[in-house]
Order: C-alpha cells, then sequence, then structure tokens
C-alpha cells in the first residue's frame, strides 16, 4: 500500500520556457498517446529538476478575461474579438509565468492513506513522487481510487 | 436652509458592492519575479506586501516594477526594497463616492477593505472594478436608450470624439525599451501606441507588456518593436461611448485608440477611466452628475 505500487510511470513535462500555446499542444500530444484526457503537466528544468505544475485550471484562469462577471450579462456581445488578443496572448506567456510553484511531493514509499489525507485535504488531483530530486512518476487521484477498489472486491 | 446635494449613480452605493473578495498577497521576501507572475496570471496591476505577522505593510504596483526595471535591479530583488507603503484601507459599508475621493486624494487605483479585525483585509477596491459597475448599472437603467428606442433624438448617444483626448504620445519601434518607459512613467501612461517612421500606428506597448519582458529577461536597450503588442485596437471617433466601451471590457484593455477617418491616422485615445467621467455613456440622460475628474 504504497505509492510505488500506484505511480504511474509514464509520464509527460513540460520546459518552463515553452509558451502557453505550445502547452497546449503538448496536452494534446500526451493525451493522444496515452489514450486519456491529461488535466495537468509536471515542469522540469533542463536538470529533470521538478520547478512547478501547470494544470488546465491555471491556464483556464489565465484566459479568463478581467471583466467576465459584467460582460457575462450581455447577451447582445460578439465575442469574436476576445479569441483574437486571446490567441496573442497565449504566445506571449511562458509555462513559467502561470505555473503552480509551491508544490506538494510525496516519496515511492509514502504509504497510501497519507496521499489520500493529502489529495483530500488540498483538492489535490496528481502527486509527483521524487526521490532524491528526480521525479520518478506521478499518482493519479483515480489510480488510488481503482486500486483500492481491486483491494475491496478481492 | 436647505442644503443642495448633488446625487449621482454612485449615491447609495457601498463599498461591499463594487470590491472583489480575493485579496492577492506575497511576503516582503518574494521576489520580484514572483510578483511578476502573479500580476500576469491573476490579471492584477498591484499585489499587496504582508509582514512577518501576516499584518499587511506595503504595495507593489506595475509602475513600482517598472522603476526597478529601469533602475537595472535583478528580478530576484525582495519585495521589502522596492514597496511603497503604507496600503490605503476602506472599509465595506463605506461610500463608494468617498472610497473614490480618497482614491483621487491620494492619487491611486486601489484600496484595500478592512473587515472587522483591523489587520485583516477581506477585499480590494479597484478603481476599474468601479468604472465597470458603472458600466453594468447604466445598461440596466430605466432611462437608457437601449430600453426606449424612440428617444434617438432627445437623448443624443455619446461618441467617442466626445470624450477622448486629442493628445496622443508615441515611441517610435526603434526607440529602445528604456525610452519607453522614460515616457511612460514620466507622463504618467498605462500604455503608449508605438509608429514606424511615417508615424503609422505599428503597436502598443502597455505596462504590463513591459513588467513580462523584464520577467523574460528582456534587456531594457532592445528595441520597443521586440516586446510590442500588435495590431492597434483603434476604433473610428465616430463610434458610438457604448460601443468602444464593449470593446475594452472584452479585450481586456484600459485604452483604445481613436482614427478620423484613416485607421492609420490615430487622433486620440480613449480609456475606461475617460469613459467613466461620462457615465457609462450609455445615453446623456444623467451626463449631469459626471462623478470621477481626472482621477
Amino acid at each position: 500500500m504504497i505509492a510505488s505500487e500506484v505511480m504511474d510511470i509514464n509520464f509527460h513535462c513540460l520546459h518552463p520556457k515553452n509558451t502557453i500555446a505550445e502547452a497546449v499542444r503538448l496536452f494534446k500530444v500526451a493525451s493522444d498517446k496515452e489514450g486519456k484526457k491529461i488535466f495537468g503537466m509536471m515542469v522540469t528544468d533542463d536538470n529533470d529538476h521538478l520547478v512547478g505544475m501547470l494544470s488546465m485550471y491555471d491556464v483556464l484562469l489565465f484566459i479568463q478575461p478581467k471583466h467576465v462577471k459584467i460582460w457575462g450579462e450581455m447577451e447582445d456581445l460578439d465575442p469574436g474579438p476576445l479569441f483574437d488578443s486571446l490567441l496573442n496572448r497565449v504566445k506571449n506567456i511562458r509555462v513559467e509565468d502561470i505555473m503552480t510553484t509551491d508544490l506538494i511531493t510525496v516519496k515511492p514509499n509514502t504509504h497510501l492513506f497519507v496521499i489520500i489525507e493529502i489529495m483530500i485535504k488540498k483538492h489535490i488531483r496528481r502527486l509527483p513522487i521524487v526521490e532524491e530530486a528526480r521525479i520518478v512518476g506521478v499518482v493519479y487521484r483515480s489510480d488510488v481510487f481503482y486500486y483500492l477498489l481491486r483491494k475491496f472486491i478481492e | 436652509m436647505p442644503v443642495v446635494k448633488n446625487r449621482s449613480i454612485l449615491t447609495g452605493i457601498q463599498v461591499k458592492e463594487a470590491m472583489r473578495r480575493n485579496v492577492h498577497r506575497l511576503s516582503l521576501d518574494d521576489s520580484i519575479a514572483v510578483c511578476i507572475r502573479h500580476m500576469i496570471k491573476f490579471k492584477n496591476n498591484a499585489v499587496l506586501v504582508n509582514d512577518v505577522e501576516g499584518a499587511p505593510c506595503g504595495v507593489v504596483s506595475k509602475t513600482d516594477i517598472l522603476g526597478v526595471y529601469y533602475a537595472g535591479l535583478p528580478v530576484d530583488t525582495t519585495l521589502q526594497d522596492v514597496m511603497a507603503g503604507p496600503p490605503q484601507f476602506c472599509y465595506p459599508d463605506d461610500k463608494l463616492e468617498d472610497a473614490i475621493d480618497m482614491m483621487q486624494n491620494h492619487g491611486i487605483h486601489r484600496l484595500y477593505v478592512l473587515g472587522a479585525d483591523s489587520d485583516k483585509v477581506t477585499g480590494t477596491l479597484a478603481y476599474t472594478d468601479i468604472v465597470g459597475l458603472l458600466y453594468r448599472f447604466c445598461r440596466t437603467c430605466s432611462k437608457s436608450l437601449r430600453k426606449t428606442k424612440k428617444a434617438d433624438n432627445e437623448l443624443p448617444q455619446l461618441k467617442v470624439k466626445d470624450v477622448m483626448t486629442a493628445e496622443i504620445v508615441l515611441c517610435k519601434r526603434n526607440d529602445s525599451i528604456k525610452q519607453v518607459v522614460e515616457v511612460i512613467s514620466t507622463q504618467r501612461l498605462g500604455a503608449i501606441l508605438i509608429v514606424d517612421g511615417q508615424i503609422y500606428p505599428e503597436g502598443v506597448i502597455s505596462k504590463t507588456d513591459i513588467v513580462i519582458a523584464y520577467v523574460h529577461g528582456v534587456s531594457i536597450d532592445e528595441p520597443a518593436e521586440n516586446i510590442m503588442n500588435t495590431p492597434v485596437t483603434s476604433c473610428s471617433w465616430e463610434e458610438l461611448l457604448s460601443q468602444a466601451i464593449k470593446q475594452m471590457l472584452l479585450n481586456n484593455i484600459q485604452r483604445i485608440f481613436v482614427y478620423m477617418d484613416d485607421k492609420r491616422h490615430i487622433k486620440g485615445v480613449l480609456s475606461l477611466s475617460d469613459a467613466a467621467r461620462f457615465r457609462s455613456g450609455t445615453c446623456k440622460a444623467c451626463v449631469a452628475s459626471r462623478i470621477i475628474e481626472g482621477i
């Protein structure tokens, strides 16, 4: 019942200098390769050290217009121009600009219940498994769930 | 003796109706890079700085960061070395009009809202949010032109040319970023138009673009064209004010450039704050009480 039993060792990483436009493309590539939807990716620097995580939430938050509350009430608006300026912005901004940097990581021998505790308390979907400053895998909430489910059924 | 009191559309509105409830705080030993990234991610123009005990002690705005970039300090300088302070506060049940007066007196665009506990900041009141509130308010006003179709002649709608600033400040595309920072800071602008040799508009550089360049390690001696935003968002001076405001809100910009006949001849600029002086601009029904003068 430890992290290394559940972790996924096939994961995809972004580079801090990738633009958001590139990152979105890499999300798509990773999703296609893994055959499942990818909601977040780890960001590693040139030395393969984990420096941050970029989730779909970060990207959505970034592209959200500031005054959305006001123009959300206007049905007579053409949102066309909005997307043009959006496109400009995602080419200019890098992953390191909007990624989450205060990360929680666990070790390969961390007990599953500790992991579940962290996921519940912090509303986290995925936890990087780090050993001596290198990422060795990632634990997804769904993997933990189905792992436990199997244990119960057996 | 009766006292004549000018009523404006904001009379009776309290700070709590216009404030945002998420406050962005950083601590004294966070770096400027962290601060800039925070501004990019959350689209803030200023960040509150807390001291070691968690009490608010200063503010770092984009303008402050421009000065730091200009001075040549590295992006890992800590916020305690650059912040301005102390922050100005108001309370949720203060009158919005008083809050605007306070902004005007201090020459600032943002107040922090204190809760019951005087050390606890519960919200942010930003000038642009008040502008947004006004716009929203006027759209639903019963005197608004949108509701009374016949009123075209009685209540002529404001046009961009009635409100815009007819003077514009320019920089050339091969001016250095340093020169652009100088002009923006001395003229207290939010953004500047970048033109080519023939004075045709080429792009726009805002304070946000400059802080992004700073955190990306762009040298301040590089030409302006390397960091400018294209194309220039502009509108005709015959455009209805309400249309122009809508365009600004949609594009997430604070100002729009105004041309007369030819898009290549920019004649003026209209900022959201200019527009707010004339209320929402939806109609002239209540133009008599222009509330916010030249903040």
